[in-house]
């Protein structure tokens, strides 16, 4: 007599159950996507057609990523105290970071470039969708004389920072390349586990 | 008597749904943060294009030599271990907050079923 009345109570309970529970983590896509730890996407490639000429030096002054939205100002970074390499500041709009103990975009060797993934309460930093770069994507420096480099991607490797590829980075190279690095990977505590690195290679260039 | 026991548990299911809406929705993703111009670190202005602009990160230079500009590429001084190029935010608890506050509500609305449920079947039971 009364069962009808009692299932569908007890289906309405569980029905509002589930909605409460899918609103807990719904929209939660703040954290970054645990990304496949180690070295995730395509191995470093090989060279593309090498026909480019070096630029000379100029400071960079400007990066634009379309594949990702981003179009920043660059400021120059040297090394902190304890020797580590330094961090653009942490503010509300931050910027990228070339470190000015590498190469200029555009010269021989590899120019390193740096942004933060997150900036703690202000939210996504200027590098927060670096992850999402592939092979092929295209990244422009701007440089200080007017002049511009075009780099092509050639790698994006999420690797843990406990393991980072010094040399892979820093270490020489025969033509004009370019690295952008930045956190990712899971959280532990206030810091991200891991470094992503998308590695570069000029492919384009505009003259002053 | 039975038609009013219903039309309260769905006045209270509503509720509960209606309450929790609010406590999603006061906190959206980590969006940035309105400006809040208290950070410890004077800005620089974009005049960072000089090869030795002052930065505004606690670091001081190292007293090694900077070795200028390396004229034909490569890295001069290769810093040590990784770059710490990510704060994570409060922001990122809010993603726990809301889970509790959704548990909780649907705990409560399950428990609420469940007693309504026996009620109703002792009353069944009983004839009443």
């Amino acid at each position: 007599m009364t069962p009808r009345p009692g299932h569908a109570l007890a289906t309405a309970a569980l029905a509002a159950l589930l909605v409460g529970c899918g609103g807990g983590q719904g929209d939660g896509d703040a954290a970054p996507a645990p990304s496949a730890t180690a070295t995730a996407a395509a191995p470093p490639a090989q060279a593309p057609a090498k026909s480019v000429r070096p630029l000379a030096r100029s400071v960079p002054v400007g990066l634009r990523i379309p594949a990702i939205g981003v179009d920043t100002p660059v400021m120059s970074l040297g090394l902190a105290s304890d020797g580590t390499v330094e961090v653009p500041p942490v503010t509300d709009d931050d910027r990228a970071g070339w470190y000015r103990h590498s190469p200029t975009p555009g010269q021989v060797g590899p120019s390193v470039l740096l942004g933060h993934v997150t900036v703690g309460r202000y939210g996504d930093g200027v590098f927060r969708h670096l992850a999402r770069l592939h092979r092929g994507d295209r990244i422009e420096a701007r440089l200080r004389d007017g002049a511009s480099a075009g780099f092509t991607v050639t790698a994006v490797r999420t690797v843990a920072k406990a393991d980072f590829p010094t040399d892979d980075v820093y270490g020489d190279v025969a033509g004009p390349e370019l690295r952008l690095i930045t956190c990712g990977g899971p959280r532990d505590g206030e810091e991200y586990r891991d470094n992503v690195i998308v590695f570069a290679e000029l492919s384009t260039t505009k003259g002053a | 008597m039975r038609r009013t026991i219903l039309s309260a548990v769905a006045l209270a299911c509503t509720a509960v749904l209606a309450g929790t809406a609010p406590a999603f929705a006061d906190d959206p993703t980590p969006v940035p943060a309105a400006p809040a111009a208290s950070t410890p670190s004077p800005t620089v202005a974009p005049t960072d294009a000089t090869p030795e602009p002052s930065v505004s990160v606690p670091a001081e230079e190292p007293t090694r030599a900077p070795a200028a500009a390396p004229a034909d590429g490569q890295v001069s001084v290769v810093p040590e271990g990784a770059a710490d190029t990510g704060v994570a935010g409060p922001a990122d608890t809010t993603g726990t907050d809301r889970t509790l506050v959704g548990t909780g509500a649907g705990g409560v609305l399950l428990a609420g079923g469940a007693v309504l449920f026996v009620v109703r079947r002792r009353r069944a039971a009983t004839g009443a």
